[in-house]
């Protein structure tokens, strides 16, 4: 039990703007009132919920595969010693599990949404996420370059393929559906893409990407699953791929959707070198729609290790940059790649997409709607976020920065123009209660009584990056994980899953096919559920998912 | 061989080309063998990313490979036709002349392939749960082997920190071998410092390694009477069943069992808490 008194608390998710309350915490939760236990005196401090990420990547396939790939980023990086509470590991592009709990801990995070995992590695996944601490965990599984799924949707089949996905959703022990590059990864099998909505998918004649979008919306929504479709959209990170973006977005109209990191898909002009910001006209558009929310996917100047599903992509970066890469295909149901990446404020390029990210987090008007993400690592890793809370909250800041970016970048860019300064109460949406609701999770990101005892305790500080990288205290369901930047418990976190009905005649309809077509047993294919650590099933509800 | 929406008769939808120093059993389930003068893979994968790019290279310089330029370029011609290419290499590409270097080529020219059509190379590991352990080892440490822990914090060097290297050099005063019978395979001197220094074994089967062991644990082997997970050299995770009982505890057991035996022992490690941005 616990106490905490004093403190200046911002709770966007009940209305609670820099109001002086008092906070009790049992059993892991909040409570109106308790007389027992620790007191902390938390006077002239800043309370927020426990950050949430929507969309990061930091565990699975994909993600070993960039640590397998960067040993001379481990070496320069931070090291985690052991000691009695803490398990050792390395920070760094591409953190290893443990210290990923710990980083994310350490700057006030305590829910990750990891957003893509392909189903016959799904049971890796999961052993994954079982090896980051502290942290409560989601995953989505991909399903939009799927084969089953994909030639049941040529066939007209929907209806069936909507109850194929559910049992996937279930057989992964995943917690939504992520749709990268629909039907672009599909072509990359081949060494094809699908850019445009309708393009040719190699190797089908009826469907095109923007069927399969929109099919897995409506199945989505139909399922009633919490979190709707999360979508990577095609022709990511090309000049003038804003128009395939809001072609996307007209024909999700009518079904919910998350755009995940809207940054690489919001360029305008013709090729690399007219390339421009087109983030005010998406904006504006995604402004006026709100069936929609999205991530950021802000790029941040330095090092990282890019890693995506979108394979045909990581092709073209590999040839742009002539760096490492790597590639995997998954079988029937989707691919990788991985690339490590500078982005410098002296490349044209990367300086519009570093003022892309922000522009996209000033002009969407909504923070409910528009969340704070790196789509870690690509844009960045996620132990910067602090830096970017900085951007958003100091125009002067910003102005100090664009003064370093080189002179071209006047009149491909709008964020001279934008004075918008986030308040404390917008970050703590964006950052916590607006993606904890995207997710459909209404214990997190939350400071009502009965809510998941989740939360943050920041120095007042002027250095805003310095505030929100070294929080006072960190608490995860009541207990302090994180002291003054010591790291005092690591607990284990929970996984949230989702189990959408189907029909049960599925698995008979599943198995041959799975055993004509997959090289592994169907009995084998679903991860059990004993794999699952603490494992949380939450509702779907199919009559309230569009509300 | 499986069949496929794409490739429908299987096999026969398929060509398999094996190269190798000798003509091994393998050459008969091929449709084409390159058998490439030992010690010349990397000369033979630079001369094909040559060829490939349009280069001029002398009919001397691909003799020494002990193959033909046109046998070379009849491979060309049917790589850049495939659909899909995929490359397997083992340990004759990697542990021979060369070593690594080989490997760079060979996953190089995999990588420029993708020019011309789909490409990617895969390493076939060895036996029992290979890839699993460096699956594992990844994402807790960063590294796949040769890992010292003996900073508190993971440090990589292979050639330094691999367990031969380590032995060679008599750097450990204990050694604890699981599912793995290096008194078998390892060179002489790395034998005899296991020999000199407690060793303890975990293995189903009474090994050479045991032999030399001071203790030797038997336990019940994984996939066959204890439960676990392998993972595919594709790293594909497949869940092992046991279909046999076993008098005999996993390997999972006896090393929780330690654990929590050790637990108990006085703690040597350090109180001092970590600052977690401490570097800049």
């Amino acid at each position: 039990m616990l106490r905490i008194i004093g403190g200046t608390v911002y709770d966007p998710a009940n209305g609670i703007n820099g109001e002086v309350k008092d906070l009790y915490v049992a059993d892991g939760r909040f409570v109106s009132k308790t007389e027992e236990g620790q007191t902390i005196d938390a006077t002239g401090m800043v309370i927020f919920p426990g950050g949430v990420d929507v969309h990061t990547h930091v565990a699975g396939g994909s993600i070993n595969f960039a640590r397998a790939m960067t040993p001379e980023d481990h070496r320069r990086t931070q090291a985690f010693i052991r000691t009695k509470t803490r398990r050792s590991g390395l920070g760094g592009m591409a953190p290893t599990t443990f210290a990923t709990g710990y980083l994310y801990a350490g700057m006030g995070w305590t829910t990750v949404n990891e957003a893509a995992v392909p189903v016959l590695s799904a049971r890796h996944t999961h052993e994954e996420l079982r090896d980051i601490p502290i942290l409560d965990k989601s995953s989505l599984v991909l399903m939009a370059n799927n084969e089953i799924i994909l030639d049941l949707l040529e066939d007209g089949e929907d209806e069936r393929a909507k109850h194929i996905l559910a049992w996937h959703i279930w057989a992964a022990k995943s917690y939504g559906v992520k749709a990268v590059n629909p039907g672009g990864v599909a072509s990359w099998k081949w060494g094809k893409d699908a850019k445009h909505l309708s393009s040719k998918i190699e190797g089908y004649d009826h469907i095109t990407p923007g069927v399969i979008i929109n099919k897995l919306a409506k199945m989505v929504d139909s399922l009633g699953i919490p979190h709707p479709l999360h979508l990577h959209c095609n022709n990511l990170g090309a000049p003038g791929n804003v128009e395939t973006t809001l072609e996307t977005m007209r024909h999700l109209e009518g079904s919910r959707a998350h755009f995940a990191h809207l940054q690489y898909h919001a360029y305008g002009g013709d090729d690399w070198g007219t390339m421009k910001s087109e983030a005010a006209q998406l904006a504006e558009y995604f402004n006026a729609h709100p069936n929609m929310t999205t991530d950021a996917g802000a790029v941040l100047f330095g090092d990282t290790v890019t890693i995506t599903a979108d394979g045909p992509w990581q092709h073209l970066l590999y040839k742009l940059t002539g760096r490492k890469w790597g590639n995997l295909d998954v079988e029937n149901e989707t691919g990788c790649g991985i690339v490590p990446y500078t982005y410098r404020p002296s490349n044209l390029v990367n300086a519009v997409q570093w003022a892309v990210g922000l522009e996209l987090l000033l002009l969407i008007n909504d923070p409910w709607r528009v969340f704070l993400s790196t789509d870690h690592p690509n844009g960045a890793c996620f132990w910067r976020y602090p830096e970017i809370i900085q951007l958003l909250m100091c125009a002067d800041f910003r102005n100090d920065c664009m003064a370093k970016l080189p002179p071209e970048i006047k009149n491909r860019i709008t964020l001279p123009e934008i004075n918008r300064e986030y308040t404390l109460y917008e970050i703590a949406t964006i950052t916590s209660a607006g993606p904890a609701k995207a997710l459909g999770l209404p214990h997190k990101g939350n400071l009502g009584i009965g809510k998941d005892a989740d939360f943050v305790i920041y120095h007042h500080d002027k250095d805003i990056a310095r505030m929100f990288g070294h929080p006072r205290y960190v608490f995860k369901g009541g207990e302090i994980v994180i002291d003054d930047g010591e790291i005092r418990e690591a607990p284990q976190g929970r996984e949230y899953l989702i189990k959408p009905s189907y029909d049960p005649n599925t698995d008979d309809f599943l198995k041959p096919l799975f055993e004509d077509r997959y090289c592994m047993s169907f009995e084998n294919y679903p991860v059990e559920m004993e794999r699952i650590e603490h494992a949380q099933i939450q509702n779907c509800d199919a009559t309230d998912a569009t509300n | 061989m499986q069949k496929s929406k794409f490739l429908p008769r299987g096999r026969k939808d398929r060509t398999v080309v094996l190269v190798d120093i000798r003509e091994t059993k393998s050459a008969k389930a091929a449709d084409l063998f390159l058998q490439v003068r030992p010690g010349k893979d990397f000369e033979m994968l630079t001369i094909l990313r040559a060829m490939i790019k349009g280069e001029h290279v002398t009919d001397d310089q691909v003799a020494e490979t002990g193959l033909t330029t046109d046998v070379l370029q009849d491979l060309i011609e049917r790589m850049k036709k495939a659909k899909f290419g995929v490359m397997f290499f083992g340990m004759g590409l990697s542990m021979t002349r060369g070593k690594h270097m080989n490997a760079a080529a060979l996953l190089t020219l995999a990588a420029e392939m993708n020019a011309f059509t789909k490409f990617v190379a895969m390493p076939m590991r060895g036996h029992g749960n290979v890839t699993g352990a460096d699956v594992i080892m990844r994402w807790q440490t960063g590294y796949p082997f040769g890992i010292s822990f003996n900073r508190g914090y993971p440090r990589y060097n292979p050639g330094e920190f691999s367990t031969v290297d380590i032995l060679v050099r008599g750097d450990t005063d204990c050694a604890f071998i699981i599912g793995a019978d290096p008194g078998a395979t390892m060179p002489r001197p790395a034998i005899e410092h296991l020999a000199k220094v407690p060793t303890i074994v975990l293995d189903p089967h009474v090994t050479h390694t045991s032999r030399l062991s001071r203790v030797h644990i038997t336990t019940a082997p994984a996939g066959i009477a204890a439960p676990g997970t392998g993972y595919r050299m594709d790293e594909v995770p497949m869940p092992l069943r046991p279909a046999l009982n076993s008098p005999y505890p996993s390997d999972e057991e006896v090393i929780r069992r330690i654990k929590e035996a050790i637990a108990e022992k006085p703690d040597w490690m350090t109180d001092q808490p970590q600052m977690i941005f401490s570097q800049v």
